[in-house]
C-alpha cells in the first residue's frame, strides 16, 4: 500500500478510452480547468462521490499519496516532533513521516492516525468491504487513486469537521484561502495556516476518477 | 452543453465613449455587462487530440515527453516536473543545497508559495523589500540581509518581469551563496534573450491553469544549471517519500499549449504594448516599466497611480485607488488589488509554526525574523497606489478589447472630481494592508 513512486500495474484499459477521453472532453469544453476557479463542479463533484462510496461527511482531495497522508496527520495535530503507529507502514511512508519530523512508534496504546486503501482497476468494483474495515479501524480514511492511471491523486475522508478543516488549512488556496479571496474577511482566524503545501487536484483529474467511481459496479 | 464560448462579441470602440458620463454615475460603461467575460486559458481542438493520444501512452512516457519539450524551449540543462510550482520551487532549493536551518532571501511582494516553499524546504525566509518601479526584489537593498547562515537568493520575476538578475548575480557570486529563480509568472520573459527559469542555478516554475503557459490544472517545472544540484533534487525525491510527480493528464495539456504560446505570448505583448502606449496619454495612470533587454511575459499587468498629477494628492492614496478600482469596475475593467498584505504580514509567518512546533523556525536564534511590515516601505507604498490586471490582459483578448480597457483607464482619468467625491466618502475605509491577507 502506498508505493506510489511505483508505477501502476494496471494502465488504462483499452475499454475504458473512449469514456475517458470523452468525460476530459466534458471537462475542457467547460474551460474550467482550474482547481480555483469559483465555478468548478469537477472537484466538488469527486468529494461528494468519495463522501457517499465512504459514508464520511468530510472529504478533502490531494494530488498525491504522500499530501493525503500529511493532511490526514495534520488534521489531527500530529506534526514536527510528534508520535505515530501505522500498521504495516510502507518504505515511502515511513520515509515520509520522518521527512515531517513525526516519530515511528509500535506501541499498540497509540491509536492509528488513518487507514488507507489502494484503489485500482482490480478492486474497483469490490471496494466496499475494504473500506468498511479500514473505516473500523482509523478515525480517517485514505484513499490513493493513483493506481487508476491518472497520475497521482488521494483523497482523506473523515467524520470530524476539524480533521477536515485543518487538512484544507494545509494546501495552498485550499477551502480556506479561497473563502478568504471571495469575502476579503478571514473565516477560521483561530484556526491558523501553518506551513502551507499545493497539494490542490486538477479537475481534469478529478472528473476521470469521478467516472471511474461512477461505474464501479461494472468494473471487472 | 457546458460551454466557455463567448457569444457575443463587443463593439467596435469609439473614442467619445470616454466622454460619456461614468457608469458609476449611471452612464454607459465602456465594456457592457453581457460583453465582459473573458476565457483563460484559451482550450482548442489541438488540446483535446493531444489529450486522445496522450490516454493511449505510457503516463510516465507523456510526461517525460512534455518536460524534455519545455526545458528545450527554456533552455535550461535539467528539469523535473512537478505537481505544482510549489512543489519545483521546494524541489530547487533542495537541489541548490539549502539545508535546514538555512535562510533563503526572497521578495516581501510575492504570492505566498515562495515564501512556503523555503519554510518546506525547512528553511527560513528572509523577506527584503522591492525596488519600487520595478516591484521585484531590489538588488541594493540584499547585501544588508546577508547573514552567515543566508545560503540562497531567489527573486521573483514579479508579473513576468524578470528581476534584476545581473546585480543579483553579482552578489551572490561575492558571498559565495546560490542564486534562484521563482519564474512562476515569467514564462518566455528573458533578459538579453536568455529566458526565465534558464539563468539561475536554479528555478521553480507554476505552470497552474491560470499562468501564461498553463498545464492542464495544475503542475510546475524545476530546473538546474549544474547536474549536481539536479541528481540532488532527485535523491531528495527517494529519500523523502515525498511524491511530486505531474500527472500525464497535465502533461498532455502541456503539449498542445506548448505548441501556442509564441502565438499567445506575441498577443499578449502587442496589448500590453498598446496599453502602455495609451496610458501614457493619461494623467493618472502609467503601465509596467520594463527595463532594456528584458522581456515582460505580462502575466499581469500592474497599472500605478500617480494621484498628485491630477490634483487628488490632498487625499490618502489607498483611497484614490479604491474609488477609482470602484469607477473603472464599474466602467467592465477588473482591475483589482492583486495581493493586499506583504508576505511577512500573512498568517503562517506571524505564528510561525512551520511543520509543527516552530520547525524550522526554531532552529533560528534569532529574536526578530524582520517580519515587521514596517521595513518593506516600497511594498506598502506600491499596494497603496496600484492596481493590476490579472486573467484580462493574460489572456489574448481581441484588439477591439485591449481598445476598450484603455478607453476605460482615460474615461477615469478626465474625471477627477468623480474620484475626489468617491475617495471622500470611503471614512470607513482601512489601509488594505492591515485588512485581512489574501492569497491573491
Amino acid at each position: 500500500m502506498g508505493e506510489t513512486l511505483t508505477k501502476p500495474k494496471t494502465a488504462i484499459q483499452k475499454e475504458h478510452y473512449f469514456s475517458l477521453s470523452f468525460v476530459l472532453s466534458r471537462v475542457l469544453n467547460s474551460g474550467v480547468i482550474m482547481s480555483i476557479e469559483r465555478n468548478d463542479q469537477e472537484l466538488k463533484g469527486l468529494e461528494k462521490s468519495i463522501a457517499k462510496l465512504t459514508q464520511t461527511r468530510y472529504v478533502s482531495l490531494f494530488n498525491t499519496y504522500t499530501g493525503a497522508l500529511h493532511g490526514a496527520l495534520w488534521g489531527q495535530d500530529i506534526g514536527h516532533g510528534s508520535e505515530a503507529r501505522l500498521a504495516h507502514p510502507s518504505e515511502q511512508e515511513r520515509s515520509f513521516l520522518q521527512w515531517l519530523g513525526i516519530s515511528l512508534v509500535q506501541n499498540p496504546q497509540v491509536p492509528l492516525p488513518y487507514a488507507a486503501v489502494d484503489v485500482n482497476w482490480d478492486n474497483l468494483g469490490e471496494l466496499d468491504p475494504a473500506i468498511s474495515q479500514a473505516r473500523a479501524s482509523a478515525p480517517v480514511l485514505v484513499l490513493d487513486f493513483t493506481g487508476l492511471g491518472f497520475g497521482p491523486v488521494a483523497a482523506i475522508a473523515a467524520n470530524d469537521e476539524l480533521v477536515w478543516k485543518k487538512a484544507e488549512r494545509l494546501k495552498i488556496f485550499g477551502a480556506f484561502d479561497l473563502q478568504t479571496m471571495w469575502t476579503q474577511e478571514e473565516s477560521e482566524p483561530d484556526l491558523q495556516p501553518a506551513v502551507q503545501f499545493n497539494y490542490r487536484l486538477s479537475p481534469l483529474v478529478a472528473a476521470c476518477v469521478k467516472l471511474s467511481l461512477l461505474r464501479r459496479n461494472n468494473a471487472s | 452543453m457546458k460551454t466557455d464560448f463567448i457569444r457575443k462579441p463587443l463593439a467596435l470602440p469609439q473614442e467619445e465613449w470616454a466622454r460619456n458620463p461614468l457608469a458609476f454615475l449611471g452612464g454607459p460603461s465602456i465594456i457592457p455587462e453581457d460583453v465582459r467575460k473573458t476565457n483563460f486559458p484559451i482550450i482548442t481542438k489541438e488540446d483535446l487530440i493531444q489529450m486522445f493520444v496522450s490516454i493511449q501512452q505510457d503516463g510516465e512516457q507523456v510526461v517525460e515527453e512534455f518536460q524534455e519539450a519545455y526545458r528545450k524551449y527554456v533552455g535550461a540543462n535539467y528539469a523535473i516536473a512537478t505537481a505544482s510550482g510549489t512543489a519545483s520551487l521546494h524541489l530547487a532549493l533542495v537541489g541548490v543545497g539549502v539545508q535546514p536551518g538555512d535562510e533563503v532571501i526572497v521578495p516581501a511582494f510575492t504570492f505566498i508559495a515562495s515564501a512556503q516553499a523555503v519554510v518546506a524546504a525547512k528553511a527560513i525566509p528572509i523577506f527584503v523589500d522591492i525596488d519600487p518601479v520595478t516591484y521585484c526584489l531590489d538588488p541594493s537593498k540584499v547585501e544588508r540581509a546577508i547573514t552567515g547562515k543566508t545560503k540562497a537568493i531567489m527573486p521573483v520575476h514579479v508579473h513576468g518581469l524578470p528581476a534584476d538578475l545581473q546585480a543579483l548575480r553579482s552578489i551572490a557570486d561575492r558571498h559565495s551563496l546560490r542564486l534562484l529563480e521563482d519564474a512562476s509568472h515569467a514564462h518566455s520573459a528573458s533578459i538579453n534573450g536568455q529566458v526565465a527559469g534558464s539563468i539561475g542555478d536554479g528555478a521553480g516554475q507554476s505552470l497552474m491553469a491560470d499562468k501564461n503557459f498553463p498545464v492542464g490544472g495544475e503542475g510546475g517545472i524545476a530546473f538546474f544549471r549544474e547536474k549536481a544540484d539536479y541528481d540532488r533534487a532527485l535523491s531528495f525525491l527517494r529519500t523523502s517519500g515525498i511524491d511530486y510527480r505531474m500527472s500525464w493528464i497535465a502533461a498532455a495539456f502541456g503539449l498542445s499549449q506548448l505548441e501556442r504560446l509564441p502565438y499567445y505570448d506575441a498577443i499578449r505583448a502587442r496589448n500590453a504594448a498598446y496599453l502602455t502606449k495609451e496610458l501614457e496619454g493619461t494623467r493618472l495612470f502609467s503601465g509596467p516599466f520594463v527595463p532594456e533587454g528584458y522581456k515582460h511575459s505580462y502575466n499581469m499587468y500592474r497599472v500605478k497611480l500617480s494621484p498628485e498629477r491630477l490634483g487628488l494628492d490632498d487625499l490618502q492614496d489607498f483611497r484614490v485607488k479604491d474609488a477609482v478600482q470602484q469607477l473603472i469596475n464599474e466602467e467592465g475593467v477588473y482591475a483589482r488589488e492583486w495581493q493586499n498584505v506583504p508576505i511577512p504580514g500573512h498568517l503562517p509567518f506571524k505564528n510561525r509554526k512551520g511543520f509543527g512546533n516552530g520547525y524550522p523556525f526554531s532552529l533560528s536564534d534569532r529574536e526578530d525574523f524582520g517580519y515587521d511590515l514596517r521595513h518593506f516601505p516600497e511594498t506598502l507604498n506600491m499596494l497603496r497606489n496600484s492596481l493590476t490586471i490579472c486573467r484580462e490582459l493574460r489572456t489574448p483578448i481581441e484588439y477591439e478589447r485591449i481598445q476598450a480597457y484603455a478607453l476605460a483607464f482615460k474615461k477615469i482619468d478626465a474625471n477627477p472630481e468623480a474620484i475626489r467625491e468617491l475617495a471622500s466618502r470611503s471614512s470607513d475605509l482601512t489601509v488594505l494592508y492591515e485588512r485581512d491577507a489574501r492569497l491573491g
